[in-house]
């Protein structure tokens, strides 16, 4: 929802992207399994703050929001659980764990100190947009003065890897 | 005191085991009779826990968030012209055809303005509700519907089942000594939210809002509740509204040991002397937790109660919890002293919301 015409005020402070040239699959992260997402989510928001700061906390951490954006969510962690629990068995504990995608954004947060709203949203229009759009708003309405945005692409056309891009924006001024 | 507001609630529905429509959940809630049962909907025989809180006729999850959309559009007066530029924010639980969903539902119910599809867990609605109002309040939108939807099924249930959430004692015991965890339970609503200038037949003042993150853990509340504390407060603070004024708070609790204590915290934190003195209860313990969908529910049944002057009670109570030093309400449904209400939710990642409601 890009709601109406309304320029892009909030400043791109830092840019990655998961798979950059070189990039294998990202690397494991612990306390999740099975599906890349988790993984891809954290590997690339990592890329995109150290860029920005180098290391761990993020200065304005207390009000950088976290947006992330999935079209279906962890999709191969939802349909391993459902072919279990239709064969009758108990999925594992840690799939509770990793059953919403607000669970690895809580593990960006918590690494790099990011204290601002948690938010997951699945696209209805260009993902991208609807990310800044969801992060300008934040901002405006006061929760937030910068916000780590996360666009998952988990079913990419071409039939390659899934991919991730993470932008910090902040710096603007949309009030 | 607080100015005039800038946001209303204007219609209201829900569906959940209490009842199908705004005057079953207030007459259940009221009621205080838990509508945990065994659950019947599907197999739970590889699990520990054996209970839910299920509606038993439902329909699918987009015809019933159809019927609770077109009932609030309905309720707020909201004819074919008003609807036709109405945005739709939709809370539900991410999975392939989500992104559709909302388009194929804001179709179905004449709604035509931009759509939006909240997946953040526990606070997807309430999350979806304070944006409804945020663009209210910058001019993007004089109407907004916010539509949520949970219906207990099989996987969900065994993932909470597998994670130990569930109460292994067949009830939800919000900051009781004793408590177990939590109960999955129904929940599809919807609501109205207009600018005051439109706003024809306002339910609720929408006085306050606020999200706030805890930077704490993937899963698990901060201790201290740092961030609901300052979703409390940052909705305190927008509303232009004392500790002193709250009179109801619809707790988040779920019955589980570690959250319910650090909401209390939060309460403590946020509210000073006044934690100890506002009515609190949480009304999961009668309708289950609808995950996605919990807030709007809760939302749903705050106003309406507010509006009829009568605080539900927190269902399952066994005996005060020193680490929830609270005024929790027992036994009986108590009167509303004030007009306003906060209504808190909180999910994995550590989001956290606050909605403060003032009934018109």
């Amino acid at each position: 929802m890009t709601g109406p015409d309304r320029a892009t005020t909030l400043a791109v402070l830092a840019e990655a992207a998961w798979p950059e040239p070189g990039d294998g699959p990202p690397p494991p992260l612990p306390g999740y399994l099975h599906s890349a997402f988790n993984p891809l989510v954290a590997a690339v928001a990592e890329r995109c703050l150290t860029r920005a700061h180098r290391a761990v906390p993020a200065p304005g951490g207390a009000r950088c929001a976290i947006v992330l954006v999935s079209a279906d969510g962890d999709r191969a962690s939802a349909a391993h659980v459902r072919a279990t629990v239709a064969a009758g068995r108990r999925p594992g504990p840690l799939f509770f764990f990793q059953s919403v995608p607000n669970s690895v954004a809580g593990h960006v947060a918590a690494r790099w100190g990011l204290a601002g709203p948690v938010l997951c949203l699945a696209p209805t229009g260009d993902p991208r947009a609807d990310g800044i759009a969801a992060a300008e708003l934040l901002v405006h309405d006061g929760d937030a003065d910068a916000a780590l945005l996360v666009l998952i692409d988990d079913a990419p056309d071409d039939a390659g890897a899934a991919s991730a891009v993470a932008v910090l924006l902040g710096g603007g001024d949309t009030r | 005191m607080a100015e005039a507001a800038a946001v209303q609630l204007t219609g209201v529905h829900a569906t959940s085991a209490l009842g199908r429509g705004a005057a079953a959940q207030l007459a259940g809630v009221l009621a205080g009779a838990p509508a945990f049962r065994p659950v019947r909907r599907f197999d739970t025989g590889a699990r520990r826990v054996d209970a839910a809180a299920t509606l038993p006729e439902v329909g699918d999850l987009p015809d019933e968030l159809a019927e609770s959309v077109t009932e609030a559009c309905r309720a707020a007066g909201l004819d074919a012209a008003r609807r036709a530029g109405c945005a739709l924010l939709l809370a539900v639980h991410g999975g392939p055809g989500v992104p559709a969903l909302a388009g194929t539902l804001a179709g179905w119910t004449g709604l035509g303005g931009p759509t939006r599809v909240y997946t953040t867990a526990c606070v997807s609605a309430t999350s979806a509700v304070a944006d409804a109002a945020a663009l209210i309040r910058r001019g993007d939108a004089d109407r907004v519907v916010v539509a949520a939807g949970y219906l207990v099924e099989p996987d969900q249930y065994a993932l909470f089942d597998a994670g130990r959430a569930l109460a292994t004692d067949g009830a939800v015991r919000p900051f009781s000594a004793g408590r177990t965890g939590l109960l999955l339970g129904d929940g599809v609503a919807a609501v109205v939210l207009e600018s005051a200038r439109r706003a024809r037949r306002p339910l609720a003042d929408l006085l306050g809002w606020a999200r706030a993150g805890d930077a704490y853990h993937p899963c698990q509340p901060h201790p201290a509740g740092r961030g609901m504390a300052r979703a409390v407060g940052a909705a305190l603070t927008r509303a232009g509204l004392p500790a002193e004024a709250v009179g109801y708070v619809n707790a988040n609790a779920t019955g589980t040991g570690h959250s319910d204590a650090a909401e209390a915290a939060a309460l403590r934190a946020a509210l000073g002397p006044a934690a100890t003195a506002v009515p609190v209860s949480s009304t999961k313990a009668l309708h289950g937790h609808a995950l996605e969908a919990s807030g709007l529910l809760e939302l749903v049944v705050t106003v309406l109660a507010l509006r009829h002057g009568k605080l539900p009670v927190n269902a399952g109570w066994l005996g005060p919890d020193p680490d929830c030093p609270l005024d929790v309400i027992r036994d009986a449904p108590r009167p509303a002293a004030t007009r306003y209400a906060l209504t808190l939710n909180a999910a994995f990642g550590g989001a956290n919301t606050a909605l403060l409601v003032g009934a018109a």
